[in-house]
């Protein structure tokens, strides 16, 4: 590993890392999408040779809510992202650059990295009235698609808006909003849905594809199986509150300020398949709905965010039991040794007086007695 | 638009009474004792959250039972005397077929328990609801042998024993209000009603999915002499430990047999009659012939 | 020399022996659980659980050894109704046994109720339900041990208060009473006939309620009538073993032609039971199940057999008249009906899957001492009063010693 020593600067303009604290993000950012210390070392051994892959944000109809959930990332934090990590090539929100300039940015970025950038797609792509809804730089933005995210080495369709369409798609979709993989069948896609998307999945998949190559397994929806392969159900803090039928009823009742589960409340954690439940909002401690109370809403979900009423409980496709409850059956009452014992006892002294008495009955002075016996 | 509390309060009370418009009496219907009232318990729906144990635990004011949980968790492994509701799981050895199911008196139409009880401690009252009365219970047990699907439990330990078994709510049902554990199911998998209306909707639902439930029917329409509390369920009912209890009750068979023997008292009067004038008869010649017999052996007579 | 059982006497053995003494510590014993288990509840001297609430007080001490009391009802209805009187020596014993058995019986079951305060309520007729079985079988039974069985067995009471030396008024009081039983008695015996054929069957009756879960070998609409007919055989058995038991013991002559002629009916009646048995178990379709060889086939083939094979040996008339060869039989018979008795209460009793039971060692101890209070109660009452049968010469005999002291003092 080359020494890119020099002492950390106060002032968060970082030019140069220190080693350790390199290091350190790089560790950081791996754990932080489940990958191992290996694998850390491995992306750390890639990145520092200063292959920063090149990185291209396309921005369509969203509401940068994505781009800002990234922001309030700090392993790695977003400095340290674009300037040590990722070669930020074009993103519209948070390049200096503007009108032509951003073009050129975007044109010589495309062709140096031919083939090798990675194409990040924030938001839902219009296509009603031919695509005219959106237009960058006089294009469209199917056509942009087309042209830039078509030959990237890697499309990642960050947030609900790129995965499916997200809000701008809500009934009745007057602009005919749909995912990227809508204009790219031939292409995959890596959705990482969620509104916002929780920002370590899409540092986790990206440095993961930079430095390794690899792309995390998906599910068949095209998302990655290590954040969406549960329904929060499966792994929601109140499920204990589910499980022994504690719900809150109404907002601010009694079981609602205890923390009761929100299941009642309309919660679609049963059919949403995220990593809210684990992977918190903002770095804050139970910064995600159910954590503050709300019910989940099924942001991931095409079929239940922004189309089944909020409040509205969802039927449970009813889940494989575990073995805790009790059976058809269960077992009562037992035989104790010692009574046996006991009650074979008694039945012996019976018979044995009995066999006794049957041996004193042969006696004939008893039945035939010259005498007429005692009196 | 400002979303606050007070509209999120709005929108949820109303998404949530939209969702109950299954068909369930709500308030009770006070002034028709006669009606009889009873539960649907849906195997297909419940989801085995077991709200109806919690809340029917603290309705009833009974002590959570913590089965071998070490005390941890409320987790009764059957009917007791502290639980009279609860929700069992069956699993096929194979594990191809499961179910939950809810067990709590049957309320049956003809109970056993009733008729086999000495002193009428337990009836069949308001709404045929069959409850029990320790006023002048004798803590016999008879309801213990009689009931067929082994409902009542008994307070071994007390010296004071009750006989415990879910009463629907007698008490709650006096407010207006639903058993608990119809009014805590989140899935309306067991819902509260009159026992027609609860027949209608069983119906309506096995029409509606023609295949879904074991036998097209409803277990507890004509089982046993018919029950309050009305079963559907996609495995056989069997193996949710609900027995094979043929159209007669219980009850029946034995008042049959009974009112075939005693015929309301005749047969004693008539037998004790005619054995009055049998020994009579044989009496009288009897102790003349001990008198006699007495006399001339010089022995006192030997009754 | 035949023996011949023409009167009644008192056993002339002393009373407190080793086996009197052991007979009451464990009647103490049982009365003293009985107690504790008053304050302690059911849970803490018995195995029964919410599946068997029925056990050994009960399904053993009630239902199983009042059949063996039967012998008064049996014996009752043999020379009262039947007109057999050459019985008539035997009726005391039979009395004894019975109203022995019976009060142990209700003593039991006085212990296994839960809530005894409210027996009270037996005596309101507002609380009754006549359409329950166990109402009819505690009301017949208690009707029957405080009224039929207590006339009954008053005659030899009121002997001794007549004769013994007790104040006059007592001697005038017991000669009227006396008087009153003998011509009562037809009305007595008659009740004391109608309540047990009544209660015996209702034994019956009440595993009726069990419905599908007794086993259909055992469960059917006729277990009122085997009850009854069980009861009368047991009776007359049970009878018969005590006669012979108590003759062994103190070396009484033993009246073996009035003892096979008793087990002649026996053996006649416990034939046309299992005919009955069987002819219910074909028309019911069950008889696949006897050769089925599962427990349940086992436990009815042995107790067909335990009924059956000394039924058919006591057809033997030479064997009815060997005392030795009867007792076994009898005793094998007597085994085989308490264990009818038994089965459809317990052991062919499914309530349900998983539950089991066995009586606890406490059980098992209150149950054998009632079993020895009721003994210690026959071992005061025979050797106290003219209980058990005798020849005339013994008769005679007793007669004049007790005539030469009374002389003497």
């Amino acid at each position: 590993m080359p020494s890119v020593i020099k002492a950390k600067s106060k002032n968060h303009a970082p030019s140069v890392v220190d080693r350790r604290t390199f290091l350190r993000t790089i560790t950081q950012a791996a754990a932080a999408v489940g990958l191992s210390a290996t694998t850390a070392r491995r992306m750390a051994g890639a990145l520092a040779k200063g292959q920063r892959p090149s990185v291209i944000w396309l921005h369509y109809q969203e509401c940068t809510g994505c781009t800002e959930s990234l922001l309030r990332t700090s392993h790695p934090g977003l400095a340290e992202l674009v300037l040590d990590l990722i070669s930020l090539d074009y993103h519209e929100t948070l390049m200096a650059a503007a009108g032509h300039q951003a073009e050129a940015a975007l044109h010589s970025a495309m062709e140096k990295n031919a083939g090798k950038y990675i194409c990040i797609v924030e938001g839902a792509i219009p296509l009603a009235q031919h695509g005219t809804y959106m237009r960058i730089g006089g294009r469209t933005g199917a056509d942009i698609v087309k042209e830039v995210a078509k030959p990237a080495a890697l499309v990642i369709g960050l947030g609900s808006c790129a995965s499916w369409g997200g809000l701008p798609s809500a009934d009745p979709n007057p602009t005919g909003a749909v995912g990227v993989q809508d204009l790219l069948p031939d292409k995959k896609v890596i959705k990482l849905p969620g509104c916002p998307a929780n920002p370590y999945i899409l540092l986790g998949v990206a440095l993961q594809f930079a430095t390794m190559g690899q792309l995390p397994q998906l599910d068949n929806e095209g998302r990655p199986l290590f954040a969406y392969g549960r329904t929060i159900h499966e792994h929601c803090p109140r499920r204990a509150h589910f499980d022994a039928g504690r719900f809150a009823v109404q907002f601010g009742d009694a079981g609602h300020r205890q923390g009761y589960c929100l299941y009642k409340l309309g919660c679609k954690g049963p059919a949403t398949h995220a990593s809210c439940s684990t992977n918190h909002f903002c770095e804050v401690v139970d910064a995600w709905p159910i954590g503050a109370g709300a019910p989940c809403f099924g942001c991931t979900e095409k079929s239940l965010a922004f189309r089944a009423p909020m409040y509205q409980t969802i039927e449970i496709t009813r889940p494989q039991p575990p073995a805790t409850y009790p059976g058809i059956t269960a077992e009562h009452g037992s035989v104790s040794a010692v009574a046996t014992g006991v009650a074979g006892l008694a039945a012996g002294v019976v018979l044995g007086a009995g066999v006794k008495i049957a041996r004193v009955l042969q006696d004939k002075t008893l039945t035939d007695g010259a005498k007429g016996g005692k009196a | 638009m400002n979303v606050t509390r007070r509209t999120l309060f709005k929108i949820a009370a109303a998404g949530c009474a939209g969702v109950t418009c299954l068909p369930h009496a709500g308030a009770v219907m006070l002034n028709e004792p006669t009606e009889k009232l009873g539960l649907l318990y849906d195997a297909t729906r419940c989801i085995g959250c077991k709200a109806c144990v919690t809340a029917c635990s603290e309705a009833n004011g009974l002590v959570p039972d913590a089965g071998s949980s070490d005390g941890m968790y409320q987790a009764p492994e059957s009917l007791n005397a502290h639980t009279k509701n609860i929700i069992k799981l069956y699993r096929a050895s194979d594990g191809h077929e499961w179910s939950y199911m809810k067990q709590q008196c049957m309320h049956c139409l003809d109970p056993a328990c009733v008729i086999a009880c000495p002193l009428s401690a337990l009836t069949k009252s308001d709404f045929g609801i069959v409850q029990w009365n320790g006023t002048t219970c004798l803590g016999c047990r008879c309801c213990q042998i009689a009931c067929p699907f082994n409902i009542p439990k008994f307070e071994w330990s007390q010296i004071n024993p009750r006989v415990v078994k879910c009463e629907l709510c007698r008490d709650r049902l006096a407010l207006g209000k639903e058993p608990a554990c119809t009014a805590v199911c989140p899935r309306q998998a067991v819902i509260f009603g009159k026992r027609s209306d609860l027949l209608d909707a069983a119906h309506r639902r096995i029409a509606s999915n023609p295949g879904k439930y074991y036998q097209d029917r409803v277990y507890g329409e004509k089982d046993g002499g018919g029950t309050q509390s009305l079963y559907l369920s996609h495995v056989p009912f069997s193996k949710l430990g609900l027995p094979d209890l043929g159209d007669r009750s219980v009850a029946s068979g034995v008042r049959d047999v009974q009112e075939s023997i005693y015929q309301n008292g005749l047969t004693p009067a008539l037998v004790y009659t005619t054995l009055v004038a049998v020994t009579t008869h044989f009496w009288r010649e009897h102790t003349r012939h001990a008198a006699e017999e007495a006399e001339d052996l010089g022995l006192e007579e030997q009754l | 020399m035949r023996v011949c059982w023409r009167r009644m006497l008192q056993v002339a053995s002393p009373l407190l022996t080793k086996p009197f003494w052991f007979m009451t510590a464990l009647a103490v014993l049982g009365l003293l659980l009985c107690v504790y288990r008053e304050f302690a509840g059911l849970y803490s001297v018995t195995a029964l659980n919410d599946g068997y609430s029925w056990g050994l007080f009960k399904n053993f001490n009630v239902t199983t050894l009042t059949a063996l009391g039967s012998g008064g009802y049996a014996m009752a209805l043999i020379t009262y109704v039947f007109n057999r009187t050459r019985y008539h020596p035997l009726m005391r014993t039979a009395l004894l046994t019975s109203i022995l058995s019976y009060t142990v019986g209700m003593m039991a079951l006085a212990v296994d109720i839960g809530r005894p305060w409210n027996l009270f309520f037996m005596a309101d007729p507002w609380a009754w339900n006549p359409h329950s079985i166990l109402w009819e079988v505690a009301f017949c039974m208690t009707a029957y041990v405080m009224i039929a069985l207590d006339f009954e067995n008053l005659a030899p009471l009121l002997e001794r208060l007549e004769h013994d030396p007790f104040p006059a008024l007592v001697r005038d009081v017991a000669r009227y009473a006396k008087r009153f039983v003998k011509h009562a008695y037809p009305y007595g015996v008659a009740l004391a006939l109608a309540l047990p054929t009544m209660h015996q069957s209702s034994l019956g009756s009440l595993m009726l309620l069990g419905a599908r879960r007794v086993h259909p070998l055992w469960q059917t609409p006729l277990l009122p009538l085997l009850y009854v007919l069980m009861a009368f055989i047991l009776g007359i058995a049970f009878v018969e073993l005590v006669l012979m038991a108590s003759c062994a013991v103190w070396r009484r002559p033993i009246d073996r032609f009035m003892l096979a002629s008793l087990s002649n009916i026996v053996s006649w009646a416990a034939l046309a039971w299992l005919a009955i048995r069987f002819a219910d178990l074909v028309k019911r379709g069950q008889l696949d199940a006897v050769l089925r060889f599962d427990f349940y086939s086992f436990l009815f083939l042995a107790e067909t057999l335990m009924i059956g094979v000394p039924a058919l040996a006591l057809r033997s008339k030479p064997l009815r008249h060997t005392p030795p060869k009867g007792f076994a039989m009898l005793g094998i018979l007597t085994l085989g009906g308490m264990l009818y008795r038994y089965t459809p209460t317990t052991i062919a009793f499914r309530p349900g899957e998983g539950y089991h039971y066995f009586p606890s060692v406490a059980e098992l101890l209150i149950s054998i001492g009632f079993i020895a209070l009721a003994m210690v109660g026959y071992l005061f009452t025979v050797k106290r009063f003219a209980i058990l049968p005798a020849t005339l010469d013994m008769a005679v005999l007793a007669t004049n010693r007790s005539a030469t002291k009374g002389q003497a003092a």
